[in-house]
């Protein structure tokens, strides 16, 4: 099995991460299309780590995933309090500034 | 097992951010211990105090030029002279962050966790706002220090995370106007993700590309890759998106407007002025260093880019009838100024280097008059509300009204010189059309500001005009030094100018 | 491949079945007993159900919370592991880093414990 199926795959994933943010209504199924974008990334380096026989894309891809955990917990913060001060975390209510 | 070669760290060259990173740490256990009546005056003290110790540390790194870490950090002149623009930047704009005069506990709110509009939060409506802002404003100033010096492309991630989310949270903190202040995080945070998304995507393709991500590897790579082309436009393509949103460049700039409005002022100065100078930063380290041997390639569409910024940006400027969202447009058409630069690689440079100090203290002046400008609903930042300021407050109205010429570049302000060295530099590597673009599209630009003095002095004064509070020290000094720095840079640019030829070019090896 | 490589296996497998034995003659013994309903249900963990109000309805927004830290927390591990695999090599410079790391993860720590975050009530 050749690894571009990987590549494939993550690119496909990434796809439909990119455009279920522009689509989907919810901020929580938004954002967690974006880490289903980053996961792709994830898996495009670890693809490439092994094709290039180096071991930067695994690591990279623990960088990765921590600063998405720090990104989840700040997202799910600021979800949380526009959702308790709202009762709505759709972000089509959120339309306060517009011009 | 013992093939693992550790990295020469060259803890001089990293003294400054570890000391921006160890008081923001410091920050955090004084939020743990401290008892609550101290710890602003313990966070304000701290939190200068670190800055201008890591201004001082890069003042003595100055004529430092090395790559460290295992090539994760590439100290270069730009690069300091960028850091300490940042740091001074968020010198001043602490200023603004700390202020608790305009309005009885400063600008940020108490207890974040009370929803908005809740017994809780009317409760609070008093009490001081909360100290978190301080370490939060030291991790994102932090951030964008390393930012500006990252040497790969993992760093220039983890460094665009590290000032993006206390960022996300500082524009959720506004004490006034709550549902809007969060829902200018929610925006910022989704987008801003969104876009990280991207950036990393980009860059595991170049990895793929190049089989690294130091930058100066795919500078090699480049002209030695086996791997398909397709790789590399792609990779540059989506890492190209990921910075132009964070410089808010058109077609990413939609986020810009509304958190610009809706964040507490304080936080609109910081990101105008140093997240600004953290993007441009970046943007000029990746092209000018990875891609200046494909420049050819990427050229035509930054330029598209940049001449798109500029006219969408001046031209949305016009429409505007808020303060805050039209000096968010005018930071858009700014962008494009300096996305000009970025175009110009190697040549515009220290022009654009100028540009940032220049333009980060006019805007930081701007936001802080704008926080002056109240009524019993906190800030009128409604254009109309400004009408005929000029016969009550003549003193902040002539103030504003230098800063609106500075941003319009009329000569004797920084705003001429800025651009005329950015243009001129930008002529000289041959980008003629950009240049006439961006002479035109600030003469339409110019026509907002001049609205808004005329809308000062020449309208009468509407049934409720706002006052003009009077603030302390901190705010009085901040539009100190934005007046006089857009002053003294419009008159005597030279030595301005004499440190940016010095910091040369960035270290590409 | 001779069979004294599995010695150290063998001394695992013991160990772990002294402990086990032992945790369980002794805990009756020293053990808190602090009954309730759910201690004594068919599938128990020992931990009341939070109540919700009949036809479901949302969370306590302690859960989130909790949930939030857990996930900051618990990622840290993903250097730890790399840096346990390559001790050896890395030596008293890898050590002295990691105590580094694992102090600022313990001043986010502090913070959390001293603003009432780990608090349940």
């Amino acid at each position: 099995m050749t690894p571009d199926y990987y590549l494939i795959l993550a690119a496909v994933l990434f796809t439909i991460g990119a455009v279920g943010v522009l689509v989907r209504r919810n901020a929580i199924v938004v954002f967690m299309c974006v880490e289903l974008m980053l996961n792709a990334a994830n898996l495009t380096l670890v693809t490439f780590a092994r094709i290039n026989g180096s071991l930067d894309g695994q690591i990279m891809a623990f960088f990765v995933m921590v600063v998405a955990a720090a990104e989840v917990v700040i997202g799910l913060a600021i979800i949380m309090s526009i959702f308790r001060s709202r009762r709505s975390a759709s972000v089509d209510d959120a339309n306060l500034l517009k011009y | 097992m013992n093939d693992i070669q550790l990295p020469a760290i060259d803890y001089a060259a990293l003294l400054p951010m570890l000391i921006v990173f160890g008081a923001a740490c410091v920050g955090i256990l004084v939020e743990a211990f401290a008892p609550r009546g101290w710890r602003f005056v313990i966070q304000v003290s701290l939190t200068i105090g670190g800055l201008v110790a890591g201004l001082v540390a890069i003042i003595v790194n100055r004529d430092l030029e090395i790559t460290t870490i295992g090539g994760a950090v590439t100290v270069d002149g730009p690069g300091l002279f960028l850091q300490g623009a940042i740091i001074i930047l968020g010198i001043v704009s602490l200023g603004l962050i700390a202020e608790r005069r305009l309005e009885r506990g400063g600008p940020f709110v108490a207890e974040a966790a009370h929803a908005a509009n809740s017994d809780g939060d009317k409760r609070q409506e008093r009490e001081p706002g909360a100290t978190e802002v301080f370490p939060l404003t030291l991790f994102a100033i932090a951030g964008m220090m390393l930012f500006c010096v990252s040497g790969d492309l993992l760093t220039m991630f983890v460094a665009l995370e590290v000032f993006s989310l206390p960022l996300y949270l500082l524009c959720g903190l506004a004490r006034r106007r709550r549902l809007i202040s969060q829902e200018a995080a929610l925006k910022y945070f989704l987008l801003g993700a969104f876009a990280s998304a991207f950036f990393l995507y980009g860059v595991a393709l170049l990895y793929g590309y190049a089989g690294t991500v130091s930058l100066t590897g795919i500078r090699e790579g480049v002209l030695q890759s086996e791997q398909s082309g397709i790789l590399l436009a792609a990779g540059l393509a989506l890492l190209a998106i990921g910075l132009l949103f964070k410089a808010a460049a058109v077609p990413f700039h939609v986020w810009t407007p509304d958190v610009y409005q809706g964040a507490p002022t304080p936080v609109t100065a910081l990101m105008a002025a140093c997240t600004k100078a953290a993007a441009f930063g970046g943007l000029l380290r990746v092209f000018n260093v990875a891609f200046e041997t494909t420049a050819w390639d990427w050229q035509p569409v930054l330029a598209t880019v940049a001449i798109l910024t500029m006219v969408v940006g001046s031209i949305l400027a016009v429409a505007q009838t808020d303060i805050k969202r039209l000096l968010a447009y005018s930071s858009v058409a700014n962008a494009g100024y300096l996305l000009v630069g970025v175009v110009s690689l190697n040549g515009a440079v220290g022009s654009s280097l100028f540009y940032l100090i220049a333009y980060g203290f006019s805007v930081l002046g701007a936001f802080a008059m704008v926080t002056l400008v109240r009524d019993s609903e906190g800030e009128a930042t409604h254009l109309s509300r400004w009408a005929g300021l000029g016969k009550g407050s003549p003193l902040f109205s002539a103030l504003f009204t230098f800063l609106m010429l500075g941003f319009a570049g009329i000569p004797l302000t920084s705003g001429f010189t800025s651009k005329f060295a950015l243009f001129s530099s930008a002529w000289d590597s041959d980008q003629s059309v950009l240049v006439i673009v961006g002479v035109l599209s600030s003469v339409v630009l110019a026509f907002p500001y001049l609205k808004v003095v005329v809308l000062l002095w020449l309208n009468p004064p509407g049934e409720e005009t706002p006052t003009v509070s009077v603030p302390s020290m901190l705010t009085r000094a901040v539009i100190f030094a934005g007046v006089a720095v857009t002053f003294v840079l419009g008159v005597a640019p030279s030595f301005l100018l004499d440190i940016v030829a010095d910091a040369g070019p960035f270290l590409a090896k | 491949m001779s069979l004294s490589q599995w010695v150290p296996l063998v001394v695992l497998f013991t160990l772990a079945t002294l402990f086990a034995l032992f945790s369980v003659t002794i805990a009756p013994y020293i053990g808190p007993r602090r009954y309730n309903k759910a201690k004594l249900e068919a599938y128990e963990c020992g931990i009341e159900p939070t109540p919700t109000p009949p036809g479901g309805s949302r969370f306590p927004v302690k859960f989130y919370l909790t949930a939030m830290l857990f996930i900051i927390f618990d990622i840290e591990i993903v250097f730890l592991y790399p840096w346990a695999v390559a001790f050896d090599s890395l030596g008293m410079f890898g050590f002295v880093e990691m105590l580094l790391f694992i102090v600022t993860v313990f001043v986010a720590y502090t913070y959390v414990w001293r603003r009432g975050g780990l608090d349940w009530d």
